[in-house]
């Protein structure tokens, strides 16, 4: 037996299939993908964000109108740091602000003049993205003809996203909805202005903090073409033409590999998993981009650049962190990104956890992880905190709910959804990363924790 | 858009005539209800819809307090939608009991939970076994209705009615705080420990959501701190209620209803003469004398106020906000010389207009008044009738940047700046520092350094 029951949970031990001891012997997998226990205390979010605000939101010239109540428009009003070169998107919140009379009598006309308003007001928007809210599922609005009638009025594309809160289990269905609706409404509406034959798509990086600016000029001192990035800066118009790139990189893997997949299966473009965090995955990444490409001696020639520019500062942290074990808990994908890169650092990923992980997420998870490593299908708070005293982590990499949880415990935090000072992907953003590390591991600030007042 | 009066007509309550909602500085019922509860000792808040409506407003609480906080939801999915939320409700309630033993739950329903047609208060108290002494606070917060300020009242009126039991006279007094900070609670404590007159909080995040970290000890899901539930009960035995926020109060009025407490819902205690009331009130219902430290204290604010004077006199100064706050502070400006040209608030509130015109009649200020409305149509009127100042949260930033004015930060959230809500505005000293803030503002922004020395 390799799950385990925590103390915390033992009023519920419906929580044990979801919390796994790995052992290679007899390896299981947690149990994923499926209700949340009410009442535990969960992490998770909803559909709703899922597909707004990690794969939707980042557009950068799309108006992003939230129908439903203010609460959801408002908790997604540029949260997530998914930067951008213009404001539009972080800058201005969109919402029917939709109230008790439209619960009753319908929002649709609230809706149609609401997209007509932001298309007049903000006639830089290349498109509008309506985002469906629990509410509006209930009362049975009829978006997509709302969506089709005001496109036909003010002639730019109008896209419906049913992304209700409740559907699903987590946020992971609203990155499957967002990926699809994408794919149906917009992929393969308009031609690039040209091609060639190194036209590549990033699929599933969302420029957290920079991350798409650190990335995409690896690729093109290559000597691809970057045709999309999908999502991060994105323009509207970046979408349309992404059924012409000749290659597909997938870097998150559980919001984004839907639409890559769907443009394999539809239009032959092929696709391939990178990981663009650490030293070696980075590398790995631009190798395997130079070989589809037959481009391995730019891929080699940057990969020097990068190694000789970035690699002794990294020695320098992994000096200073080396032995130091850690917790990562993140969405799905960057538990196990970072825990090749962390061993870079000489760093021991002892826990991971994941909000919405599917099965692949911890076979990846397990495929690197040492025996006695323990992983969390959708923790809790109660969990984290027991297993934060119980196994003492030099440091945790999780997101700003847990921080100041974590904080109290006197254990360093790393936010590892919007990052500290990042960006974190690429070579560059490694050496970011290392060093927040080293700020949060080796700050004078937690010899305090522990010390008290003493009177002589 | 709507209309901008020019500043010899006379000013009228400006609200959106727009379909569309731009730049909203309000939440929904559930942020509010939720902060509501996390000031009551040993309650978990229990949000009773999809999982988004927990997560969202803890992120919001962290980001603002920098604390920790934890809220429980029943996740409710697609079955639901179909078969009603009882199941998930139940079992939730269940599942926060047994594994945190909570003193109580306080419930906030949501869009969902409302339009599916819950019945939260049957559903809670079929939940609870014959002899338990958990309570559980069934309030009603749908997110459509009213806003942050709406969820707050509500779900505080819910733990009033739910707990309060008349008794022998404690010879204490209420205290509703509303969506104040940590900051401003233990200010007002302050002042009633110098008045000598106790007290009981509606309800008190003092140290739930400010809390120490201390040797060997670390921040328990239940934290300390927090107003006990035997307080809250002893509430209907008080000499009156004093509502820091009248968009809070509908509590004071129902103790006073029920159980013929005394209330007095007047402006939060803002700048002298909102103070001063304050101060009137609790001597009004305690019978207390104001002690010498008080008039010091008041002392020490006018003095601030001569010191900075001419800085300040003429300034003008856009504030938005929740209503008590911003009317509050209008009043206040207006006091020190200041020029209020724009005071919006986008949850509607019977008190606001009538406060702001208040002022302006006694100043001869000409402060546009917007209700209701948002960010976009404040940022309209602040092009029209001009800021050297912005005041609000931290939403107000791009307002403040596309302007070229300061911003000094004040109500929820504020994220971009540390430990706001670790200082009060409110008292006598939180005015001072609220005047320190506005004056440091103006003179850290292109203000002439040589005019600095003397």
């Amino acid at each position: 037996m390799t799950t385990i029951l925590p103390e915390c949970d033992i009023p519920i031990p419906q929580r044990q299939p979801h919390i796994v001891c790995h052992d290679p012997e007899n390896m299981v997998l947690p149990m994923c993908n499926v209700q949340t226990v009410p009442g535990d205390m969960t992490e998770r979010g909803c559909t709703f964000a899922g597909c707004r605000g990690v794969v939707g939101g980042p557009v950068k010239d799309a108006i992003q109108l939230v129908h439903g109540p203010i609460g959801c428009a408002y908790y997604t009003w540029g949260t997530r740091r998914n930067l951008s070169d213009t404001k539009l998107h972080r800058k201005y919140c969109f919402s029917t602000d939709l109230t008790e009379e439209s619960v009753i009598y319908g929002g649709a006309k609230k809706l149609l003049n609401s997209i007509i308003e932001s298309h007049e007001l903000f006639p830089e928007g290349k498109a509008v993205f309506v985002y469906s809210t629990c509410v509006v599922g209930l009362i049975g609005d009829d978006t997509e003809a709302i969506c089709k009638q005001a496109s036909e009025k003010i002639g730019i594309p109008v896209i419906p996203f049913h992304c209700e809160g409740f559907r699903g289990v987590s946020q992971s269905l609203g990155h499957h909805i967002a990926n699809r609706t994408l794919f149906e409404k917009v992929v393969g509406t308009a031609e690039p202005q040209e091609s060639t034959p190194y036209d590549m798509c990033i699929v599933g990086e969302f420029n957290i903090d920079g991350d798409a600016w650190i990335v995409k000029p690896l690729f093109e001192r290559m000597g691809v073409r970057v045709l999309s990035v999908f999502t991060g800066n994105a323009s509207y118009d970046d979408i349309p033409p992404m059924h012409r790139a000749k290659l597909n990189i997938v870097q998150c893997q559980r919001s984004s590999t839907y639409i890559a997949k769907m443009i394999q299966d539809k239009y032959g473009v092929p696709y391939i998993n990178v990981s663009l965090f650490g030293m070696k995955q980075t590398a790995d990444a631009l190798r395997d981009v130079g070989k589809f490409f037959q481009l391995e001696e730019n891929a080699e020639k940057v990969i020097a650049e990068e190694l000789a520019k970035y690699q002794p500062m990294i020695d320098q942290y992994r000096k200073r962190l080396d032995g130091k074990k850690c917790f990562i808990y993140q969405g799905a994908p960057r538990a196990w990104h970072w825990m090749g890169p962390m061993r870079e650092l000489g760093i021991e990923t002892i826990l991971t956890a994941t909000t919405f992980g599917h099965k692949d997420d911890y076979e990846k998870i397990m495929e690197k992880a040492k025996p006695g490593h323990i992983c969390i299908d959708n923790p809790n708070a109660l969990e984290i905190e027991e297993y934060l005293i119980k196994l003492k982590p030099d440091f945790f990499i999780g997101g700003l709910k847990e921080k100041y949880l974590t904080y109290k415990l006197g254990i360093p935090f790393i936010n590892g959804h919007s990052y500290e000072e990042g960006p974190y992907a690429g070579f560059e953003g490694f050496v970011n990363f290392a060093k927040d590390i080293d700020v949060a591991v080796n700050s004078p600030v937690w010899k305090f924790i522990n010390k008290p007042l003493e009177v002589n | 858009m709507a209309l901008i009066n020019q500043s010899s007509e006379p000013v009228k309550t400006v609200r959106k005539t727009r379909s569309v909602t731009i730049n909203p500085p309000k939440m929904c019922q559930p942020m509010g209800a939720i902060l509501a509860y996390m000031g009551v000792h040993g309650c978990v808040p229990l949000v009773h819809g999809s999982q988004g409506c927990s997560t969202y407003p803890r992120y919001n609480i962290a980001r603002h307090f920098r604390e920790s906080a934890e809220v429980a939801v029943s996740s409710l999915a697609e079955d639901a939608a179909v078969y009603g939320g009882a199941k998930n409700l139940t079992e939730a309630i269940k599942n926060v009991k047994s594994r945190l033993n909570p003193a109580a739950i306080g419930i906030c329903t949501t869009c969902m939970s409302e339009t599916i047609g819950d019945d939260v208060k049957l559903i809670s108290k079929k939940a609870l076994t014959p002899g338990d002494t958990m309570r559980i606070f069934p309030a009603s917060t749908p997110s459509y209705v009213g806003t942050h300020l709406t969820g707050y009242d509500n779900a505080l009126r819910t733990l009033v009615e739910t707990l309060a039991v008349k008794g022998e006279p404690n010879n204490k007094i209420n205290i509703i705080t509303g969506i104040i900070n940590p900051g401003d609670i233990r200010e007002i404590k302050n002042m009633l420990r110098l008045m000598n007159v106790q007290s009981i909080f509606l309800s008190d995040i003092s140290e739930t959501l400010d809390s120490p970290i201390l040797p060997g000890g670390h921040k328990p899901v239940l934290p300390d701190g927090g107003t006990n539930l035997s307080d809250i009960a002893d509430s209907a035995n008080s000499l009156g209620t004093i509502a820091i926020c009248r968009t809070a109060g509908s509590a004071a009025t129902y103790l006073k209803n029920k159980f013929s407490v005394p209330s007095l819902l007047d402006p939060a205690p803002i700048g002298v003469i909102n103070t001063d009331r304050f101060v009137q009130n609790v001597c009004k219902l305690s019978g207390a004398m104001i002690p010498d430290e008080i008039i010091k204290e008041r002392g020490r604010l006018i003095d601030s106020m001569v010191d900075v004077h001419h800085y300040l006199y003429g300034k003008k100064v856009a504030i938005f906000g929740d209503p008590d706050l911003v009317s509050a502070i209008v009043r206040f400006c207006a006091e020190a010389g200041m020029n209020p040209t724009v005071a919006m608030t986008a949850t509607k509130h019977k008190d606001f207009a009538p406060d702001i015109k208040a002022v302006n009649s006694e100043y001869r200020t000409d402060t546009q008044i917007l209700e209701g409305t948002d960010l976009y149509e404040f940022h309209e009127v602040v092009k029209t009738h001009g800021a050297e100042l912005i005041l609000g949260n931290s939403k107000g930033k791009d307002v403040a940047d596309d302007e070229g004015v300061p911003l000094v930060r004040f109500g929820f959230p504020v994220y971009d700046r540390v430990g706001v809500y670790r200082y009060s505005i409110m008292g006598y000293n939180g005015s001072i520092y609220l005047l320190d803030l506005m004056t440091n503002a103006i003179l850290g922004h292109k203000y002439d350094p040589n005019k600095l020395h003397q």
